[in-house]
């Protein structure tokens, strides 16, 4: 099958943000293994990468600069995904100004620095395939303590959807992949969506693992030729 | 480029004979697996795509169980027990609601929703005995936003994605992983039909459809196709229970 979010370079070329570890490492392994060069952006190395680069996702210049990095060493962007997050539960009444201010910098700004630096060559070849990693707790919406995760992660579907209407027509798809509770190092050994309680309470009894958000991720990339402002939703069963 | 991931595996796809179905027969045969194909009537299409991906022809009406038991245990007999089931059969037709015929309201019904019922408590035990099992239920965008005089087909189809809900949460225990696909419009033999009811020709059809879709085009068989594939895969379990919607971004006024 044809793969339109595909350049014509020999070997295809994506960004992955968040790479250093969990969702956005296992995403960059998967596309690796399916023959595409990979520049990773993560404040830490990214050790699996055809390129790692050490920046900020939170300011555009360095994502601009890495994407015109990573262009010139490797070629075309024919995919991004932003994958870069982090997660922590604090209660409504608790969560400062700073904190807020991070976690909508990280993720919805994130993805919108990742978008704004690759679309304009993404629109010039008319090709290309974003894809933002959501959360199910935007999608079902969180628990106690969630408040400013399940926000901006609700706002990066928001944009995400905006985002794909615009960009179908120039021949670029956007969609989402919303992973429920994820067996990462995000997540805290101590957290309460490892304990059996919850986990019995999920249809498939455990947490999912950033191989099945990969893989989600890559058949978006790769394939997924009509979906359009989608969201999959490798959730473990968690929101139905 | 992914792997061939579903090498090994036994698929029953029904309405196969044409369109879409056809189209994810040959792709998950692509991809490796041992494919029976159903449709309603036997055909010689029906055959000759069975040949072309070296599978079988079970035809049969899934709207009638023991015909579903005769399909279900013809394809165990020549591949072993069925580890995928795509329910893709439909059948459709359309008027003003209080002029729909309540004996076709549930031909539509008996066919769309209770063919599904029927395949899925038919394999069920062919998949309890292997561990583990993929069902990919043909919904439709429809189902989820509803259609002028398509009552019948979009309360079938709405079904369909609470009968997924449902058996998500029910047999994922059992790693019997089921999802939906919605569908926009696509390009199948149905479309024409459609032109034809509405007095235009096929490409005013399509062009009509297609100004409705970011994406500028309708679907086509291999869109859906490659979604269904993915939905079947075996590395995959955490997405259960849930409605995949390929529609070309045609998000407007849907859930």
């Amino acid at each position: 099958m044809t793969d339109p979010s595909q350049p014509s370079s020999a070997v295809p070329v994506a960004i992955v943000t968040g790479t250093a570890s969990g969702i956005g490492a296992a995403i960059a392994a998967e596309l690796q293994e399916r023959g595409w060069g990979v520049a990773g952006f993560d404040l830490r190395p990214s050790s699996g990468c055809t390129l790692s680069f050490e920046i900020d996702v939170t300011d555009l210049e360095q994502v601009e600069r890495a994407v015109a990095t990573a262009e010139a060493q490797l070629g075309p962007i024919g995919a991004a995904i932003s994958a870069a997050g982090y997660y922590e539960m604090t209660a409504i009444s608790e969560v400062t100004a700073e904190q807020w201010r991070r976690m909508l910098a990280v993720h919805l700004g994130g993805f919108m620095h990742l978008s704004r630096a690759v679309l304009p060559g993404m629109v010039e070849r008319g090709a290309g395939s974003l894809v933002a990693i959501g959360s199910e707790l935007a999608v079902g919406g969180g628990g106690t303590g969630d408040a400013h995760y399940s926000a901006a992660k609700g706002a990066l579907l928001g944009l995400m959807r905006t985002l794909a209407v615009e960009m179908a027509p120039k021949g670029v798809r956007v969609n989402a992949v919303a992973p429920g509770p994820t067996d990462t190092p995000l997540l805290a050994a101590d957290s309460p969506w490892r304990h059996p309680d919850y986990l019995n309470t999920l249809p498939i009894q455990r947490l999912a693992s950033a191989h099945e958000v990969a893989l989600c991720a890559a058949f978006l990339v790769e394939q997924g030729s009509f979906c359009v402002g989608e969201t999959l939703n490798p959730n473990a069963g968690a929101v139905i | 480029m992914n792997t061939p991931f579903l090498t090994g595996r036994v698929a029953l796809v029904s309405g196969a004979a044409q369109g879409m179905g056809a189209a994810h027969a040959r792709e998950l045969a692509r991809l490796g697996a041992f494919v029976a194909v159903n449709d309603r009537k036997p055909s010689d299409q029906l055959t000759e795509l069975a040949q072309e991906i070296d599978g079988i022809a079970v035809p049969g009406d899934v709207s009638d169980r023991s015909a579903v038991e005769a399909i279900v245990g013809r394809t165990a007999e020549a591949a072993g027990d069925i580890d995928i089931l795509v329910a893709n059969h439909a059948y459709m037709t359309m008027a003003p609601f209080l002029e729909t015929e309540i004996a076709d309201w549930w031909k539509i019904v008996d066919t769309n929703l209770g063919g599904t019922l029927h395949l899925i408590q038919s394999v069920l035990p062919g998949m309890r005995r292997k561990g583990e099992g993929r069902i990919v239920v043909v919904s439709s965008e429809w189902g989820i936003t509803g259609w002028p005089e398509a009552s019948a087909y979009c309360a079938s189809k709405a079904g369909a994605i609470s009968l997924v809900k449902t058996l998500g949460r029910e047999l994922g225990p059992e790693k019997i992983i089921i999802n939906a696909i919605a569908p926009g419009v696509t390009d199948t033999p149905q479309l024409a039909v459609d032109a034809t009811a509405e007095g235009v020709s096929l490409d005013a059809m399509r062009a009509a459809y297609a100004q409705q879709i970011p994406l500028g085009r309708i679907g086509t068989v291999d869109d859906i196709a490659e979604a269904v594939a993915f939905l079947c895969d075996f590395r995959i379990s955490a997405m259960v229970g849930q409605v995949l919607q390929a529609n070309g971004g045609s998000t407007r006024g849907r859930a």
